[in-house]
C-alpha cells in the first residue's frame, strides 16, 4: 500500500513539473541572453572611445543607436535593483545625502549607484553625455539635472509639453524642431555626420519592433493567456531599451512565434484561469514573485496593462519618420489627460475581455497615480467593472504592506462576479 | 498711517476667502490662479480679477477622494476647499503645467467643480533658449483665444497693452518695496514687505498700485523704529500660505531680508517688455524670468541667483521653506545648501510643512536652534 501511494504521488509531481516546464515561456532565456550581452558590452565600453548616453525610459533612442551610442536606462537598471531587492540600500545612501525620502525611489536609488557603484551588476557605466526626455514626468528633469552635475556631462532634453485633447500644431512643429536640433547634438557629441540612410534603417527597425510587440501583447487576448502582465514586464526590457536594432526585431519575432504557438495549443500561463484583470502603473518590482504566487494561487490572470502598451506607439509612419517620431514621443500615455487615458484603459479591457481593474498608487510617480482615483470610478462608469487600488511604492519596499495589500487583492478576486 | 496698512493686508492675509467673495458682491468676476507663471494681463484685460489661491490650514474632508496623499498640501487644500463649495464665488480657474501635481490637478479641478471658466496653459520645461520661444508665443497666443471664447469677444491689443502697464507699474513698485526693505530693514520689516505684496493676490492691480505707493510713501518718510532684527534671512521655496513664518522670526529675534519664493519675488521678478504683439510680449516676459525649479534654464541659474540674493541683502542664513512632496524644489536641496555653504559659508535650514497638519510648535523649536546657531548664543 505505502509503496503504491508513493508510486502515484511521483507519478502527480511529475505530471506537474511536465506542466510547469509546458506553461513555462522559452524565450524568457533569450531576453536574458540578450540584455545580459547589452549590459556587458555598456560596461565594457566605459572609458573607451565607444560612446554611452543615459536616457530616460521615454525618451527618443533611435537617434543613440543611429549614431552607435551605447544607450542606458537608470529606469531599467532601477527596476533590476528593485527585483533583485537591492533599491532601498541605494535610496538610503541619496537620503544621506539630504535627497528627501518623498522624491521617486527610481531618481533615489539611481543617484545612490552613482555615488557608490552598488546594484547587481556594479553600477552602470558613466556616462559621455545624458538624453531626457520629460514625455513621462517632470521627475525625470531634475533627476538628469543632478546626474548631468554630478558627471560633468551635457545634457539634452527633448521638451515634450503636455497634450490636453488632440496634439496642436505648435506642440507638433516644437517636438519636430528638437528632433533636429538632437540630431546636431549627437553630432557634435560623436563627430559624426548624420547618416539619413542608417536613421530610416533604424527607424524601420525600431518600428518593426514595436509592432511585433503590440502583436505579442495582443495575443493575451486568447483564453486561457499566454503570459501575464508580469511576464511582459520582463519581456519588454528589450523594447525599452534596444529598439531600433535587428537583435531585438529577431528577439521579437521568436517570442511571437512563441506566443502564437501557446494560443494555438491552448498552453495558458497558469495552470487556470477563471478571472482576468488589467493591471495600472508600474510594477511593484520588489514583489513580483509573491503577487505572481498570489495571482495564480487565486487563479487570475494580470492579461494586460497600461504599462507595457505604452512601448506600442499607433500611427508611426515610416514615411516621414523624423516627423512622426517627434508626435509619437510627445503623445505617449502619461503626456495625455485623463478623459484619454481612460480611452485607453477602457479599450484595453474590452479588447482583452477582462473581468476588473487593479491600479497601482505608485508613491514614486505622480504622473501615473494622480488622477487615478477619478479614473477608476469613470472606468467602473464606463464599464461596469470593479477597481481595486493597492498603495505601493515601484522600488522601495518600506512603503509595502504586504499582509494588508494582499488581503485586499484576495477579497477583490473572491467578489468579482 | 503705515502700520494700520500693514495690519489690514496682514488681516487679508489670513482671511483671503471672504474678501474674494465681496469682489463678486460688487460685480467683479475672480478667476483663480495658483501659479506665477500665468499670463494675469490676459484676464486682467478680459475684465476679470484674478485672485490666488495659495493652499489653507484645514483638515481635509473632500479632496481625498481625488487625490493621494503624496502630493502637496498646496494642492490637496485648494481642492477640498473647491469641492466643499467655499470658492463658490469663482468664475472658474486657470491652471499651468508647472509640476505633475498641478498637470493632473487640472484634470481633476476640471472634471469634479463646476465652475464656468477652466484656463489651461502648457508650458514648455526649457526656458530661455531660443527653441522654445516659438512655442510659448503660440501657447499663450491659443489662452488669449481661450479666454476670449469664453467671453465670446475679442480682447483688443490696446486693452492688454494697458493690462501690461498697469503690470509693470506693480513689478516695479514691488521691485521698490524690496529694495527698501534690503537697503533699510529697519524702515520696511519681512512681514510689512510680504503681506503688502501679498495682499496684491486679491485685488485689482490698479487698486493694489495705490496702495504700495501710499505705503512705500509713509515708508520713505518714516523714522526707522530701532535697530533692525539680530539676525537677516533669506526665505527660498514656494508659497507663504499664512503669515506665520515672519511672526515666527520676528518673535525670535530675526527677520527675512529678501526671499526666493513663487509668492514672493519669482512673482515679480521681469518686466514685460515692449516687443512685437502683448504674446510675444508676455511669453517672452515669462520665458525669461526667474525659473521655478519645475523648469529649467541651465543647471546652474538657480544657485546662481540665490548667491547672489544671499550677497545683495546680506542674508546671515538661508530658509527653505517647502511643502512636502513638492519634488522640483527637494530635488534642488542638497545641491543649493552644498553652494551656500561652500561658496558663501552660508548656513541653510529645511523646513517641510503641510497645510493639513501645520505645527507652529514644531517649526518655532527649529528656527529657534537655526537662528541661535547664527547668532553665536
Amino acid at each position: 500500500m505505502a509503496t503504491r501511494r508513493l508510486k502515484v504521488n511521483g507519478n502527480r509531481e511529475r505530471q506537474e513539473g511536465d506542466d510547469r516546464e509546458r506553461r513555462r515561456i522559452k524565450s524568457t532565456a533569450a531576453m536574458r541572453d540578450l540584455m545580459l550581452k547589452y549590459y556587458m558590452e555598456a560596461k565594457a565600453a566605459e572609458g573607451t572611445e565607444k560612446k554611452i548616453a543615459w536616457i530616460t525610459s521615454g525618451g527618443p533612442v533611435e537617434p543613440l543607436i543611429c549614431f552607435d551610442v551605447i544607450p542606458v536606462y537608470p529606469e531599467n537598471h532601477g527596476a533590476m535593483c528593485g527585483a533583485a531587492h537591492m533599491n532601498v540600500e541605494l535610496c538610503e545612501v541619496a537620503e544621506g545625502m539630504g535627497f528627501s525620502r518623498d522624491l521617486c525611489s527610481y531618481a533615489r536609488g539611481d543617484i545612490g549607484s552613482a555615488v557608490t557603484k552598488g546594484g547587481p551588476i556594479g553600477g552602470l557605466p558613466r556616462p559621455d553625455f545624458l538624453v531626457c526626455c520629460n514625455n513621462i514626468c517632470n521627475t525625470v528633469l531634475k533627476w538628469y539635472e543632478e546626474l548631468s552635475r554630478f558627471f560633468g556631462v551635457p545634457l539634452y532634453i527633448y521638451d515634450t509639453p503636455f497634450v490636453r485633447g488632440p496634439l496642436p500644431d505648435h506642440t507638433r512643429d516644437f517636438a519636430v524642431r528638437q528632433m533636429e536640433e538632437y540630431i546636431a547634438f549627437l553630432e557634435r557629441m560623436t563627430g559624426k555626420e548624420f547618416d539619413e540612410h542608417r536613421f530610416l534603417d533604424v527607424a524601420v527597425k525600431s518600428f518593426a519592433a514595436i509592432s511585433l510587440w503590440a502583436q505579442i501583447l495582443s495575443c493575451n487576448t486568447a483564453r486561457p493567456a499566454p503570459m501575464t502582465c508580469f511576464d511582459a514586464f520582463i519581456l519588454m526590457a528589450p523594447i525599452v531599451t534596444l529598439r531600433g536594432t535587428q537583435e531585438v526585431v529577431d528577439f521579437y519575432e521568436g517570442l511571437l512565434r512563441e506566443m502564437r504557438q501557446r494560443v494555438e495549443e491552448g498552453i495558458g500561463i497558469l495552470p487556470a484561469e477563471r478571472r482576468r484583470l488589467l493591471w495600472d502603473n508600474i510594477p511593484i518590482w520588489y514583489e513580483m514573485r509573491n503577487l505572481g504566487r498570489l495571482f495564480m494561487e487565486l487563479e487570475t490572470c494580470l492579461v494586460a496593462d497600461t504599462y507595457t502598451n505604452a512601448w506600442t506607439f499607433e500611427g508611426v509612419d515610416p514615411e516621414r519618420p523624423l516627423q512622426s517620431m517627434a508626435e509619437a514621443y510627445t503623445e505617449v500615455y502619461l503626456n495625455i489627460n485623463l478623459e484619454r487615458m481612460s480611452d485607453r484603459q477602457v479599450s484595453l479591457a474590452e479588447k482583452f475581455q477582462v473581468d476588473g481593474m487593479v491600479m497601482h498608487s505608485n508613491r514614486s510617480c505622480k504622473p501615473y497615480s494622480l488622477g487615478q482615483y477619478d479614473l477608476a470610478r469613470e472606468f467602473t462608469r464606463r464599464t461596469g467593472l470593479p477597481v481595486l487600488i493597492i498603495e505601493a511604492d515601484h522600488t522601495d519596499s518600506r512603503w509595502y504592506h504586504r499582509t494588508e495589500v494582499e488581503g485586499r487583492i484576495r477579497d477583490f478576486v473572491e467578489n468579482l462576479l | 498711517m503705515e502700520e494700520e496698512l500693514v495690519n489690514q493686508c496682514v488681516r487679508l492675509w489670513e482671511e483671503p476667502l471672504s474678501h474674494m467673495a465681496r469682489i463678486r458682491e460688487q460685480g467683479g468676476r475672480p478667476v483663480a490662479y495658483f501659479c506665477s507663471y500665468v499670463p494675469e494681463e490676459i484676464l486682467h484685460a478680459a475684465g476679470l480679477t484674478p485672485v490666488r489661491l495659495l493652499g489653507s490650514m484645514r483638515t481635509i474632508t473632500h479632496a481625498d477622494a481625488h487625490l493621494q496623499a503624496y502630493c502637496c498640501s498646496v494642492a490637496r487644500t485648494d481642492l477640498d476647499m473647491a469641492l466643499a463649495g467655499e470658492l463658490s464665488f469663482l468664475e472658474g480657474a486657470v491652471f499651468v503645467q508647472t509640476c505633475d501635481t498641478m498637470m493632473r490637478l487640472s484634470d481633476i479641478w476640471r472634471r469634479n467643480t463646476g465652475f464656468p471658466f477652466h484656463g489651461d496653459l502648457v508650458l514648455p520645461v526649457r526656458m530661455g533658449e531660443e527653441i522654445s520661444l516659438p512655442f510659448m508665443v503660440r501657447e499663450v497666443g491659443r489662452f488669449r483665444r481661450q479666454v476670449e471664447e469664453y467671453l465670446g469677444s475679442r480682447l483688443e491689443d490696446e486693452a492688454l497693452w494697458e493690462s501690461i502697464r498697469v503690470y509693470n507699474r506693480n513689478r516695479a513698485l514691488a521691485e521698490e518695496v524690496y529694495r527698501l526693505r534690503r537697503e533699510n530693514p529697519g524702515l520696511v520689516d519681512g512681514l510689512s514687505a510680504a503681506a503688502v505684496l501679498t495682499a496684491g493676490f486679491w485685488m485689482r492691480k490698479e487698486e493694489h498700485n495705490a496702495l504700495l505707493e501710499r505705503f512705500l510713501e509713509a515708508a520713505r518718510e518714516g523714522v526707522p523704529e530701532g535697530e533692525p532684527a539680530a539676525v537677516q534671512l533669506l526665505v527660498t521655496g514656494s508659497v507663504c500660505t499664512t503669515p506665520d513664518l515672519y511672526r515666527l522670526l520676528r518673535e525670535l529675534g530675526a527677520d527675512v531680508v529678501d526671499d526666493d519664493l513663487c509668492s514672493g519675488h519669482r512673482y515679480f521678478d521681469c518686466p514685460v517688455e515692449d516687443e512685437g504683439s502683448p504674446e510675444e510680449a508676455l511669453a517672452a516676459r515669462l520665458w525669461r524670468r526667474v525659473n521655478c525649479p519645475s523648469k529649467h534654464q541651465s543647471l546652474e541659474d538657480r544657485a546662481t541667483r540665490l548667491l547672489t540674493q544671499v550677497k545683495e541683502s546680506g542674508a546671515q542664513g538661508v530658509i527653505f521653506y517647502l511643502q512636502s512632496f513638492c519634488e522640483p524644489h527637494l530635488f534642488d536641496v542638497p545641491y543649493l545648501k552644498r553652494k551656500l555653504q561652500e561658496e558663501a559659508g552660508v548656513p541653510s535650514l529645511v523646513l517641510e510643512t503641510e497645510l493639513q497638519s501645520f505645527s507652529r510648535g514644531q517649526l518655532r523649536t527649529r528656527l529657534q536652534a537655526f537662528i541661535e546657531t547664527i547668532a553665536g548664543v
